[in-house]
């Protein structure tokens, strides 16, 4: 059974800097992170996917760089390779490296991925916080009108979004994907600071007169910390899902950066003779999501241990 | 009970009225009128007999005001570009072939899901429940529409034993409701294992075991009734979900149905019916999670006060 990081800090308190315990065993210091560290890298899964995730961003950012080859050279000669040692992913219609291409488009695609959740995240804690600190009617009709919208498809509103601001770069991007994904996290910022508010130490500061504005920045904004690192990584793979969803369907950023959905859009065009085009890129956000959903579940053990399941 | 569904169904229709708002003035937004289009140019006086009829000329709010009407009474307006079409006629040839196609998939995912999450959840620890859950992180994670392209690879091109596109025959209907189901399906059997897994730990289920009754019995009786409860509350945004996952795999098989001919309408700026098409989606949604709501309520009364 592992310390819950409040026992810790009960007994962080309580060990004097000169008194050593009787049974001569040294009390080990430690902190929230620490502790959330040392239960994290003992979920075998969760370092794993950790590991892989780094990966994948160092093949994104490294591939490119290292390629000898143009991502945007046309040699029809080579065009619709299988796999080889000189093409790891083999190559397009156009003959073009799918090992460095997809790279490329995973540069894209993890920047709006990236921005979008943060997008989301800004959102989520406005709402949430407001609704939390704020309290009574307020928060009840903040929250019904969430629990209505619990769910809505966020592909349509994403789609008008587009169609509104009439370019399609990945500013405009992030913009649609998140103007309808906030929902869950502005309900779990609410539900944090609503369980932050009953604290002692939010009391005593309230006895010692904070205004309010210091009880929600200095006190309860910094205790969600926690769940946003693990909001970032359960919006993340369903931001870079929504993504490839919109690429696909041709509503995405248009060439010569192609993000992993685009790049499964244009090799749906090919499909029939070499579906490797569609394959590679698809498996890239597979991957991606993959680890992210494993280290979204790995953060939520080590840094909230009341959600835990024994 | 009687006050929690009045007062949740009474909840319903502002957010209702929002969110047709919200629709509503994010489509005001959009630059260039359909009849402005370059292409297709009309004379200004045959403009403004246009948007007369349209009633584009009234002042926004009462066009909110027609909007909200026409949706209550059922009547989403005419179409703006096809002529001599409503709405609600697109609604009528597309939406029963999406509405089939997402009932197929939800089927497919209850059908594997369930059983998937409750031989993971029995068998904790195994084998059995590594190899679901590997299999169900797997599934929840590859996009839609690998899944369909590879599946009309296989079974359509390399096998030959159903066809690739289309909605016509049963064997059109397979792959794509398959194709959709996926995802749901993993998402039911994770959802289904998690509470499975909380529930047989309950003090109930080892007094039932205390007194006798057995392992089959108990679990058929307490367990699975009292952890499908949690599944009814996943139904709303399983609905999104499965909405979303349409637009792709209607694209990819060639299926008739609402996702597919809402890119067509916003390509084609016919904003009508993007409107009607996306209000009729939320709508569906927000009325999915009353009723979950209220089926919820009524199965765990703990949650009546809690939640209004």
């Amino acid at each position: 059974m592992a310390v819950s990081p409040t026992d810790v800090r009960e007994e962080g308190i309580a060990v004097e800097p000169g008194a050593a315990p009787s049974s001569g065993v040294p009390i080990r210091q430690t902190n929230l992170w620490k502790d959330a560290w040392r239960r994290y890298i003992r979920n075998r899964a969760a370092v794993i996917a950790g590991v892989g995730f780094l990966l994948i961003l160092l093949y994104c950012l490294l591939a490119p760089i290292l390629s000898p080859y143009d991502p945007t050279f046309v040699d029809y000669s080579i065009a619709k390779q299988d796999p080889s040692l000189h093409h790891l992913f083999g190559t397009d219609k156009f003959g073009r490296d799918l090992f460095e291409r997809t790279a490329l488009g995973g540069r894209v695609s993890i920047l709006i991925g990236f921005g979008a959740t943060l997008a989301i995240l800004a959102i989520g804690v406005v709402y949430g916080a407001i609704s939390g600190f704020v309290g009574g009617r307020l928060d009840n009709g903040l929250m019904r009108f969430l629990d209505a919208l619990y769910g809505l498809p966020y592909l349509p509103f994403a789609i008008i979004t587009l169609a509104i601001i009439g370019r399609t770069n990945m500013w405009t991007m992030m913009i649609a994907l998140s103007i309808a994904s906030w929902f869950t996290t502005a309900r779990i910022v609410r539900g944090q600071v609503i369980s932050l508010k009953e604290n002692d130490y939010v009391r005593a500061a309230k006895a010692v007169g904070a205004r309010w504005y210091r009880i929600l920045f200095r006190h309860l904004l910094p205790n969600t910390l926690g769940v946003l690192i693990i909001a970032i990584f359960l919006e993340l793979p369903a931001v870079i899902l929504g993504e490839a969803f919109l690429s696909f369907i041709g509503l995405g950023i248009s060439p010569p950066d192609p993000s992993w959905g685009a790049m499964a859009q244009e090799g749906r065009g090919t499909y029939r003779t070499h579906p490797i085009e569609i394959v590679v890129p698809s498996v890239a956000i597979a991957s991606l999501v993959m680890c992210a959903n494993f280290i979204a579940d790995g953060l939520r053990d080590a840094l909230d241990p009341r959600s835990r399941k024994n | 009970m009687l006050k929690f569904i009045v007062r949740r169904v009474f909840w319903t229709i502002p957010v209702l009225l929002v969110v047709i708002f919200l629709t509503f003035m994010m489509m005001r937004q959009i630059e260039g009128s359909p009849f402005r289009h370059s292409e297709r140019a009309v004379p200004p006086a045959v403009l403004q007999n246009l948007e007369r009829k349209f009633n584009l000329d009234k002042p926004w709010y009462l066009q909110y005001a027609y909007y909200v009407k026409g949706v209550f009474t059922l009547d989403l307006g005419p179409s703006l570009v096809l002529r001599g079409q409503d709405v609600n006629d697109i609604v009528k040839t597309h939406f029963p072939k999406s509405i089939e196609l997402g009932l197929y998939a939800f089927l497919f995912a209850i059908f594997v899901g369930v059983p998937l999450g409750v031989a993971a959840a029995l068998r904790h620890n195994t084998a059995v429940d590594y190899s679901a859950m590997f299999f169900s992180n797997v599934f929840h994670a590859v996009p839609s529409f690998l899944i369909a392209t590879l599946m009309i690879y296989f079974i359509a091109l390399k096998a030959g034993a159903l066809p690739t596109s289309g909605w016509t025959t049963w064997q059109h209907k397979i792959m794509p409701s398959i194709a959709l189901g996926f995802g749901p399906m993993a998402l039911f059997a994770r959802l289904v294992r998690g509470t499975m897994l909380e529930t047989l730990q309950q003090d109930y289920v080892r007094t039932a075991r205390a007194k006798g009754l057995r392992y089959r019995r108990v679990v058929g009786l307490h367990v699975l009734r009292n952890s499908l409860i949690p599944v009814i509350t996943a139904a709303g945004p399983l609905l999104g979900y499965i909405i979303t996952g349409s637009f792709v795999i209607e694209l990819i098989f060639n299926i008739p149905g609402i996702g597919g001919y809402y890119v067509t309408a916003v390509s084609a700026r016919d904003y009508s019916v993007v409107m009607g098409l996306t209000v009729l989606l939320s709508g569906l949604v927000i009325i999915a999670n009353l009723v979950v709501d209220i089926l919820y309520g009524l199965l765990d009364p703990r949650t009546r006060d809690a939640r209004i």
